[in-house]
């Protein structure tokens, strides 16, 4: 037992999730009115356009890589006939493809908030914290995939399936390079800032846009 | 048939004098805000011209409004996969240069400026970037006709005409156009919000955005044929006409409305059957978008639609208002009102009397009729903008009006009464005398006959006060 690593890889990861759940609600019920994408495409359309779509489909693709890969278990995939090395495999080219789209997509929009002249009357610390912790969490990813070469799927994966479970073994992450060590702080980090960015926007992906009737009708409270 | 009330407004473009008085109220009142100052809920654009935001009639290039395929209604941008795929980038967003980009003066520079030879002058500077700038573009920037030249051939009004032909001093035509939102009874604003934001009040037809719901998706900015929904740049959200309701609930009218010098507007309730808007917007062609919207106005004096209507729960004072509705009376009794655009099938509820126009050339004697063709403005013209090209009911109205002028003119001037002109357009005395009343002498009380809203909850009125609204953006 190592109290630092208790610290670093129990407490903390717990620390940020509590905040993100927390954070949330206590955005919702604060702060409807600034839940929000806080697009700004309408100040300026062009460059946005290959930053953003490369980004959105790139960092979609590696949440989902990610919660298919760590969160289930490899002695499931054994059993579908998908063995370490071949998920090994599939993490590597799937994760390189998303993970640079992700990265070149925030590059793209990190400079255009910070260069464009129309964009300096919406730019806000706080969004330009969230791209640059973005770009850090998503460049270190990047770096593990290509320089890594570090089996996760029996130290990083079950550590993370042991916090979402309650069964944290801060020790699995003992022996995990620090360049790993410093993805997953970043990416704790970030979850746990998300709630008080515009990264709030992710929760109201329109989902029931594709399931309700066209025209809404509202009728005034108190009245038959 | 389902019953429903909806605010509408008539908007008689024959006295329209291009003032812009109606603008400058709501301005002050509504977008008189950083980010929201280059919206104008109202705005009054001179026709010929591409208007605000340029070229919002162009459905080629912005993609708003409804379509027919295959015989179904779908939203012309695409339907609920298709703003899914493309959420991260809006490709038929306009920007806002397409409206213009807001720019102040720096007016203490003519009060600090030290003795010099030459007079001080102020410059423009953009309000987005602070830097001084070049205006190439504004709001009214096509008033009087300015531009024409340049901006003319982007008139999609001009269809079946020749622009360059009215460029030609001798056929230059032009009148001018107050714009809001429609309050559409099929709105494609709020078909196309993927939060689920936008919504139509279901008493009186007003469509709003919830402020707290709006999560800066974009797509209604996009999808309003009208252009009428705006994108506050700084919080991030749409904003939109409201129909002044805070007023309208308290019996007030609009302040577009109630400023109006010309009295040109009238604001009052219709009757619609609810049953029958998808049918409608789905009419066969788009000439005859105009009739089937007219087919499900319905008529308050009938005993049926008052049966139905007691049925269903619509209170006395709205009935009561029906009855004496002037936009009731404009736009289905005497079909002199007509919708902007029926074409984009959004079934808009702002409508317009077409304008007369000086007579270009003479005619034979004893052929006064085809008078109304050589009105300076092309019926054409009229046709595509109010009646997706039918010209049909453009030259009834603008017949009738005339024959209005024309009995009233032999009534003061002759002291007698020539009924053969009221013939000749299928109206009588009577109605003629109604007519005249509403649209030259109507007092306020006339014009705007509003319900209002009944009061629940009285007490909390006081402590809603000052909690409602835009908050802290303003």
């Amino acid at each position: 037992m190592d109290p630092a690593y208790t610290l670093i890889f129990t407490v903390f990861p717990y620390l940020c999730l509590a905040t993100f759940l927390v954070g949330h609600a206590y955005r919702y019920v604060t702060d409807r009115y600034g839940w929000n994408a806080r697009s700004s495409e309408f100040l300026e359309k062009k460059s946005l356009f290959a930053g953003s779509v490369i980004f959105h489909w790139g960092i979609v693709g590696t949440f989902f890589g990610h919660a298919a890969g760590l969160l289930m278990p490899q002695r499931i995939l054994d059993r579908l006939g998908i063995d370490s090395q071949v998920h090994m495999e599939i993490a590597y080219w799937s994760g390189l493809a998303v993970g640079i789209a992700a990265f070149i997509g925030a590059l793209l929009l990190l400079q255009r908030r910070l260069t464009h002249p129309r964009l300096k009357a919406v730019r806000r610390l706080n969004d330009t914290i969230t791209i640059g912790a973005i770009c850090l969490v998503v460049g270190a990813g990047i770096y593990n995939v290509v320089f890594g070469h570090y089996n996760v799927l029996y130290s990083v994966a079950p550590w993370i399936r042991g916090i979402v479970t309650f069964t944290p073994d801060a020790m699995l992450m003992k022996a995990v390079p620090l360049s790993y060590k410093i993805h997953v702080i970043a990416a704790w980090t970030l979850l746990g800032f998300s709630p008080f960015s515009r990264l709030v926007h992710i929760w109201s992906a329109p989902v029931f846009y594709l399931l309700r009737r066209r025209i809404v009708f509202r009728r005034l409270a108190g009245q038959s | 048939m389902k019953i429903k009330a909806q605010y509408a407004m008539v908007l008689n473009l024959d006295k329209c004098i291009g003032c812009h008085t109606c603008s400058i109220p709501c301005k002050n009142v509504w977008t008189n805000r950083d980010g929201a100052e280059y919206m104008w809920f109202n705005n009054v654009e001179c026709k010929p011209g591409i208007g605000y935001p340029r070229k919002w009639e162009n459905q080629a290039h912005y993609r708003g409004g409804w379509q027919l395929r295959r015989d179904r209604l779908e939203l012309k941008a695409g339907g609920r996969l298709h703003k899914g795929l493309n959420i991260f980038h809006n490709p038929d967003l306009p920007v806002i240069d397409d409206y213009y980009e807001p720019w102040n003066y720096d007016y203490a520079r003519l009060i600090e400026s030290p003795k010099r030879q030459h007079q001080p002058s102020v410059r423009p500077h953009s309000r987005l970037t602070g830097e001084p700038m070049v205006l190439k573009w504004g709001p009214n920037w096509e008033d009087d006709l300015a531009g024409l030249g340049e901006t003319g051939g982007g008139d999609p009004n001009f269809k079946n005409l020749e622009w360059t032909t009215y460029l030609q001093f001798h056929n230059v035509f032009m009148f001018w156009l107050p714009r809001l939102c429609e309050h559409c009874l099929n709105p494609a604003c709020v078909a196309s919000c993927p939060s689920g934001a936008l919504y139509k009040r279901e008493e009186d037809g007003i469509v709003l955005v919830d402020q707290e719901r709006c999560r800066g998706w974009r797509y209604c900015v996009s999808g309003c044929p009208y252009k009428k929904v705006y994108f506050n740049w700084k919080t991030g959200r749409a904003e939109k006409c409201i129909f002044c309701y805070p007023r309208i609930e308290a019996g007030l009218p609009t302040l577009c409305a109630h400023s109006c010098v010309g009295r040109i507007r009238y604001v009052g309730v219709l009757l619609y059957d609810a049953d029958r808007i998808a049918g409608a917007a789905s009419a066969p062609s788009d000439e005859a978008v105009y009739p089937a919207h007219l087919e499900i106005l319905l008529d308050p004096h009938d005993p049926d639609v008052q049966h139905h209507a007691d049925d269903q729960g619509i209170s006395a004072n709205i009935m009561a208002a029906a009855k004496r509705s002037p936009v009731y009376a404009l736009i289905k009794q005497w079909r002199l009102a007509l919708p902007l655009h029926p074409e984009f099938r959004t079934l808009p509820m702002v409508w317009y009397v077409p304008p007369l126009s000086p007579i270009s050339s003479q005619v034979a004697p004893g052929r006064e009729a085809d008078l109304i063709d050589r009105l300076r403005i092309p019926i054409t013209y009229l046709a595509n903008l109010l009646t997706a090209g039918d010209e049909a009911p453009v030259r009834r109205a603008l017949q009738r009006l005339a024959a209005l002028r024309g009995y009233m003119r032999t009534r003061r001037l002759e002291n007698r009464t020539d009924t053969g002109l009221l013939d000749a357009v299928e109206l009588d005395a009577g109605d003629v005398e109604k007519m005249y009343r509403l649209l030259a002498l109507a007092r306020l009380e006339d014009r705007f006959v509003l319900p209002t809203k009944p009061v629940v909850g009285e007490a909390e009125n006081y402590t809603r006060q000052g909690r409602c609204g835009f908050g802290d953006a303003v």
